[in-house]
């Protein structure tokens, strides 16, 4: 019986022993996420520019020239498309499977983020910041052969966008006033946009994709119930007719996308070949982010964007494997605390917020306590693996309009405390903090059941909050009573969220900035009381952004957006967490990448070749 | 004639309890704090309009028993609805079912093959080191969860690179010659197979040799041995014979999970077929679909069942006595 127990002892030994020495095998220690930033200092992407040959206006690629052939497989999360037809899409994988068949008149240059020339040749904005002049490309043709010209774009903005047909919130975005811009054509080759006002988001609408006419006009006269299935996911392939670089193949639902070149694509190499070098594009569509990552391992796609946590071990997989890494920088996503700053009444005559709580959260000095409690440098170490950096301000940190004058700062528990002396409040023996009322501080923290890495930060700031004596209730709870509690019914105290911005343009941030914004989350007030009880600075943030929109030149605007900033970094109506840092890898063989923190890793598809 | 009587009062019943399955499921979907439109909610750059506009055409707008009503009809009148994005609900499950339907009967059919040929060679050969061996095999097979199982050969797969990473299909499937295609399809199924074959093989193996087992103890096998018929005869024309009554009744239910009862499996390995739609259309509370699959579920169960009881009555002459 002994030596059966010796023997049993000896087993888990041993099982631990192997364990552990797995475990010290997989995961090599990181000493700090500078050493993954400073990797691969960015080649500087050679712009494309203008050249005419025999007649036609192509856009020539400055990369160095490739080899034709090959494919690059890449993949989707979730259903895959819902529909090919841009103006109907409504999910992030749908306008990209449209974005790369049906390119706008205008793009984004990936490293400065200006509007750049794309379907068209040149573009002009008049002084006084109503007249877009945009002069297309001569003698470049749709996939079937027929000329792109200005009747195309015409048509894709007066008939389709502004008459409402397909997803109509570009159309939404785009009213001034309740006025839509006009659009007229000056010939064959010259538009002419006009704004009711000076509205400087409308530059960034121009990279809409533009629709073949002889093809869509058909559609739009059958009625708009028509085109909500028109080019949806069961269109034979042979009915595409395309401008981008890559047109579809084939569909099989459910498992991939595979696009074919487009032989008349208007962009050609420096020894005047047709792009793209690539004969295929395939997407694979996978169910989740741990399928992708066995699917990347096993070599059944080329590229694949890296979690926090796999970083690391990808890192010590590099040297001797077939992928680079490659690091594009913050994300776009912010990760924000949010108080509660709402002090009004319900329709039943009851606080949103109980009065006694609403006293510490409009006190400044309270949100100043909170931002310094909260310690970010370690949830970055801890939550994100390191992967990711520390975020003071709403705009995302590869933001153009970022403020840099915003100075970053480190946890300062004295100085909270400090603050929290001025307004009254004082800790007990225990170390439990009371108002100056003698009311104990305790409240609710929300986030949303299920993501796993808001969870942590709500433990870590619970963590961070209680020492400075304050209770906190952590409640993750599901995420439609979550937003529910956000935008209806206003009970919530703190809560721990995300929003996806867009690093070119702030002015799509208002719905949560302005006063009567519909995500303006920290103060919301329903349609109703309109803008009532508005406060201070939110009344400049309010006038900020309307005068934001107005402006059109990149330095004014970059004025009121640095403004709010730093109005939101004072006042702290929500304290800014992390950013996730990017982190991607793709097959070595791929050649003319050029890594973007704006636009990605393969924005320039058509450039991208396999060596031999 | 007695039998076709019975058939149509069995489908008439069936009625009452396929509303009853609708509206429960209805119900509970449209209760559940799940609100379709909370994404959208949450979308800085999508206008209130907009999100009235979506509660609109998704009928969220009108009374939960409006849009059951609404659902009904159009139910009744055989049209499905359309998905929470516009797409018509009967063409994503066309495209789905096959492919589930080709595994799950894959599966079927090669667990009967050896599952019911393994019950009654263990049932005979009781007690032998052959059947010890079967019962510890069917032990394991019963005793793995089919998700970890199915887990553990993704892993085998990425290691060894022997098998694909899940799917059905290769990228270059569309250029194969035909039996590159069926080579290519028989490929992507082996582990999927594998998986969902082990654990139904051990079930059904022990189902059969538990029957045959009762069957081989009583008086009338006694009986049949005691007046000198060959052991072939004895086991294979009395025995068996009453021993497959119980697993006719199994078949019914295997009937019933045709169409769903894959669904973790084909959720590890990437599968395109319903178990994916369906799961992302729960979590998405798109109605029309997930009522579709509920319904097109219910429905099998019944037809299964329906099927099980005909079979019974063909083959088991005292049901049909007593009937």
């Amino acid at each position: 019986m002994i030596r059966r127990g010796f023997r049993v002892l000896f087993v888990v030994i041993f099982v631990a022993l192997v364990l552990k020495g797995c475990l010290v095998k997989d995961v090599p220690q990181i000493q700090s996420s500078t050493q993954i930033y400073q990797e691969r200092q960015a080649k500087i992407y050679p712009i494309p520019e203008n050249i005419t040959l025999n007649g036609i206006d192509y856009l020539q690629s400055q990369a160095p020239v490739g080899i034709f052939g090959g494919e690059l497989i890449t993949s989707t999360i979730g259903e895959g498309p819902k529909t090919f037809n841009p103006f109907n899409s409504k999910d992030n994988t749908s306008s990209t499977m449209a974005g790369i068949m049906y390119d706008g008149l205008l793009t984004t240059d990936p490293i400065s983020g200006k509007p750049i020339p794309k379907l068209a040749k040149s573009y002009e904005i008049s002084p006084n910041g109503v007249d877009y002049i945009i002069k297309l490309r001569k003698g470049i043709k749709w996939s079937d052969g027929k000329l792109i010209t200005a009747d195309d774009v015409v048509f894709t903005w007066q008939d389709i966008i502004f008459a409402g047909f397909g997803d109509t919130s570009i159309r939404d975005s785009l009213a001034i006033d309740g006025q839509l811009p006009s659009v007229e054509k000056l010939d064959n080759y010259t538009v002419k946009f006009t704004t009711p006002k000076p509205y400087a988001p409308f530059i960034r609408m121009l990279s809409t994709p533009i629709a073949p006419k002889h093809v869509f006009y058909p559609a739009i006269k059958k009625g708009s119930s028509y085109f909500d299935s028109f080019l949806s996911t069961n269109t034979n392939p042979e009915d595409f007719v395309v401008s981008g670089a890559f047109k579809l193949k084939e569909y099989v639902p459910a498992q991939r996308v595979v696009f074919e070149k487009n032989p008349n694509y208007y962009e050609i190499n420096k020894n005047g070949d047709k792009l793209p070098y690539l004969d295929r594009l395939i997407y694979l569509i996978v169910g989740d982010l741990n399928n992708e990552v066995l699917k990347f391992e096993a070599k059944e796609i080329d590229i694949i964007s890296l979690q926090g946590s796999k970083v690391a071990r990808y890192k010590s997989l590099e040297p001797h494997s077939d992928f680079d890494l490659y690091n594009l920088g913050p994300t776009t996503g912010t990760m924000y605390l949010s108080l509660n700053l709402n002090d009004r009444k319900n329709d039943k005559g009851s606080y949103y917020v109980n009065p006694v709580k609403q006293k510490w959260f409009q006190d400044l000095n309270f949100r100043k306590a909170v931002d310094l409690a909260v310690d970010r440098k370690n949830m970055v170490f801890n939550i994100a693996n390191g992967i990711a950096a520390p975020l003071f301000t709403p705009e995302s940190l590869n933001s153009i309009y970022l403020n840099k004058e915003l100075k970053p700062y480190d946890k300062n528990i004295e100085k909270a405390r400090e603050y929290l002396t001025q307004s009254g409040f004082y800790n007990d023996k225990s170390g439990k903090l009371f108002d100056k009322k003698g009311n104990r501080v305790e409240f609710d923290l929300y986030t949303n059941a299920g993501n796993t890495e808001r969870e942590a930060i709500g433990v870590m700031v619970k963590q961070d909050l209680e020492e400075l004596g304050m209770k906190v209730n952590f409640k993750p709870i599901e995420f439609n009573s979550l937003v529910n509690k956000l935008v209806s019914t206003f009970d919530w105290d703190m809560v721990i969220m995300g929003l996806t911005g867009s690093p070119l343009e702030p002015n799509g941030g208002k719905n949560v900035w302005l006063s009567d914004g519909r995500l303006h989350m920290f103060n919301m007030r329903t349609p109703q009381e309109g803008k009532i009880n508005i406060l201070p600075w939110e009344k400049e943030l309010d006038e900020m952004f309307t005068k934001g929109a107005l402006a059109t030149k990149f330095e004014d605007r970059k004025k009121y957006y640095d403004r709010y900033q730093e109005i939101i970094y004072n006042q702290k109506p929500m304290i800014y967490i992390y950013s996730p840092v990017i982190i991607m890898a793709i097959r070595d063989k791929f050649k003319n990448i050029y890594p973007s923190s704006l636009s990605g890793l393969t924005y320039n598809i058509e450039e991208i070749y396999i060596r031999e | 004639m007695e039998t076709l009587k019975y058939i149509i009062k069995r489908i008439i019943q069936t009625i009452p309890l396929l509303i009853m399955v609708s509206v429960i499921s209805f119900f509970v979907i449209r209760i559940s704090p799940v609100d379709p439109l909370a994404e959208l909610k949450l979308n800085p750059s999508v206008s209130p309009e907009t999100v009235e506009k979506e509660r609109q055409r998704l009928g969220l707008d009108k009374p939960i028993i409006v849009q059951y009503g609404k659902w009904a009809i159009s139910f009744v009148q055989g049209d499905l609805g359309v998905t929470s994005t516009g797409e018509k609900v009967s063409q994503k499950l066309k495209e789905r079912i096959p492919n589930t339907l080709l595994l799950t009967t894959l599966v079927i059919l090669l667990t009967w093959l050896v599952g019911v040929p393994l019950g009654i060679i263990a049932a005979v050969n009781w007690k032998s080191s052959f059947d010890r061996f079967l019962t510890v095999l069917t032990s394991i097979g019963m005793a793995i969860p089919s998700f970890f199982f199915a887990v553990l050969l993704l892993l085998f797969a990425v290691k060894t690179g022997w098998f694909p990473i899940g799917g059905l299909t290769s990228p270059n499937f569309a250029e194969m010659t035909f039996w590159g295609k069926v080579f290519d399809v028989a490929y992507h199924l082996v582990l999927p197979v594998i998986v969902l074959f082990t654990i139904s093989l051990a079930g059904l193996q022990r189902q059969m040799r538990a029957n045959m087992l009762d069957v081989l103890d009583s008086d009338y096998v006694k009986f049949a041995r005691a007046k000198g018929l060959s052991e072939f005869t004895v086991v294979y024309k009395h025995a068996l014979r009453n021993a497959v009554n119980p697993m006719i009744t199994l078949l019914g239910f295997e009937f019933a999970g045709l169409l769903s009862g894959a669904a973790l499996t084909e959720y590890v390995f990437q599968y395109p077929g319903l178990g994916r739609l369906i799961l992302e259309a729960v979590l998405k509370s798109d109605i029309n679909l997930v009522m579709a699959s509920l319904m097109m579920g219910a429905f099998m169960l019944v037809l299964g069942n329906l099927i099980a009881d005909i079979l019974l009555i063909i083959t088991d002459p005292r049901i049909r006595v007593k009937s």
